[in-house]
């Protein structure tokens, strides 16, 4: 077996059989099967960065932008709230990091 | 194509249709990628198909948003290093005429919201283009076998109080025309569309409702029984096997028919 921690969770990489399978623990104590029957035949030194890579898809890390979203007017009563220009010159995109952003405005 | 040995994704994994088909293809050998909204369903049915000896994993994502539909498909093929079947179960209702009158003065009291609009075109339109889509890419990449499965619904043919879930349906229907006759269009030989419509379907949604109006919707199905999610996992299974099945949506209804007429 193979403890993984990351981003505050906790997985466990367990053989059943000629398989693994990933349990985690959540920090309110809770678990769940993230994954079962995976990567049969392996051994645990191959199993586990296979584990980890699956886990950090499974899992992501990250702030999610969810608005707003420039193409859908929302309308409030008989107002129609129009988004944000988005060929203005000074329109971000702030969905990812950008390396060409400036470090000082 | 054999279900043993393939490897499918399911969207809305997590409850209904989308788990029977999940649990039926994994019984049969499939290893399949459960992916759904809600976590705490995800983590049941993984862990269903795992006391059963299967393989599978689970991915809480929403369809709408395409970065999760990427990142499900990716899941999927680091865990199992392919895929070969995507099925679209992942979807919502949001009732309501597009007009109601006030009973005294005749006149529009209320219109059907943007908000329910958007949110079932979003969730059963663009969520199951984005499934199809990005896992039709990885099975072209990858040279893969594969079958696409959007779930449509006998109300394609339209339904009062459903005019979005009607207008999104009936385009998940002809999904596999069009998706088919592209891939020849473009030589890819090796995937497969089939579009399942499910009639009036025993899943919680439906065997939660009012017993009163249950009991109205079965007097017009000819099989007088609610259809089970498993006998349209039993047929997605016959929809793997089959290549000769393609480009076509199936209705699976029991016999569903207007009241004191035809079938639907
Ligand atoms: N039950 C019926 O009678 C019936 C009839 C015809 C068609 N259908 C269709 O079959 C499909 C499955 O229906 P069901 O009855 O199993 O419904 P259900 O409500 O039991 O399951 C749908 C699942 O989809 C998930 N889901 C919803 N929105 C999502 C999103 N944005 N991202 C990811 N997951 C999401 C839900 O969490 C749920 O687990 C739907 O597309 C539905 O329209 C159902």
């Amino acid at each position: 077996m193979q403890s993984i921690s990351y981003n505050d969770m906790q997985f466990s990489v367990e053989k059943r059989g000629d398989r693994w399978d990933i349990i985690y623990q959540l920090p309110d104590g809770s678990s769940g099967v993230a994954g079962a029957g995976l990567f049969a035949r392996l051994s645990e030194s191959e199993a586990g960065p296979r584990a980890l890579a699956l886990i950090k898809t499974i899992f992501p890390v990250g702030i999610k932008s969810v608005g707003p979203d420039v193409t859908h007017p929302i309308t409030i009563g008989d107002l129609k709230i129009i988004g944000p220009d988005v060929t203005h010159p000074n329109f971000i995109y702030w969905d990812k990091d950008s390396v060409s952003c400036p470090k000082e405005l | 194509m054999e279900i043993k040995g393939s490897v499918a994704l399911v969207t809305g994994g997590g409850n209904g249709i989308g788990e029977a088909v999940a649990k039926h293809l994994a019984k049969h050998g499939a290893k399949v990628a459960i992916v759904d909204m809600v976590q705490k369903n995800v983590d049941r049915v993984v862990k269903d198909v795992k006391d059963m000896g299967g393989e599978a994993i689970g991915i809480q994502a929403n369809v709408t948003s395409e970065a999760d539909i990427a990142r499900a498909i990716k899941g999927a093929v680091e865990a199992f290093g392919k895929l070969n079947i995507a099925v679209s179960c992942a979807g919502i209702i949001r009732d309501g005429t597009m007009l109601s009158l006030d009973k005294e003065t005749g006149k529009v009291s209320k219109k059907l919201g943007l908000d329910k609009w958007q949110a079932v075109i979003d969730t059963n339109l663009t969520g199951t283009f984005l499934t199809m889509r990005d896992a039709a890419e990885a099975m072209v990449n990858g040279g893969w076998e594969g079958l696409l499965v959007p779930i449509s619904s006998v109300n394609k043919v339209g339904q009062v109080g459903q005019i979005n879930y009607s207008s999104a349906k009936v385009a998940d229907a002809l999904m596999p025309k069009i998706i088919v006759g592209e891939f020849l269009m473009r030589g890819i030989r090796n995937i497969r569309c089939v579009a399942i419509a499910p009639g009036y379907t025993a899943t919680p949604m439906l065997t939660g409702m009012n017993q009163d109006a249950l009991k109205a919707i079965l007097e017009d199905v000819h099989l007088g029984r609610l259809v089970a999610p498993e006998e349209i996992a039993s047929l997605i299974g016959h929809c793997v096997e089959n290549e000769a099945l393609n480009a076509t949506t199936l209705e699976i209804t029991g016999g569903l028919c207007y009241p004191n007429g035809i079938a639907k």
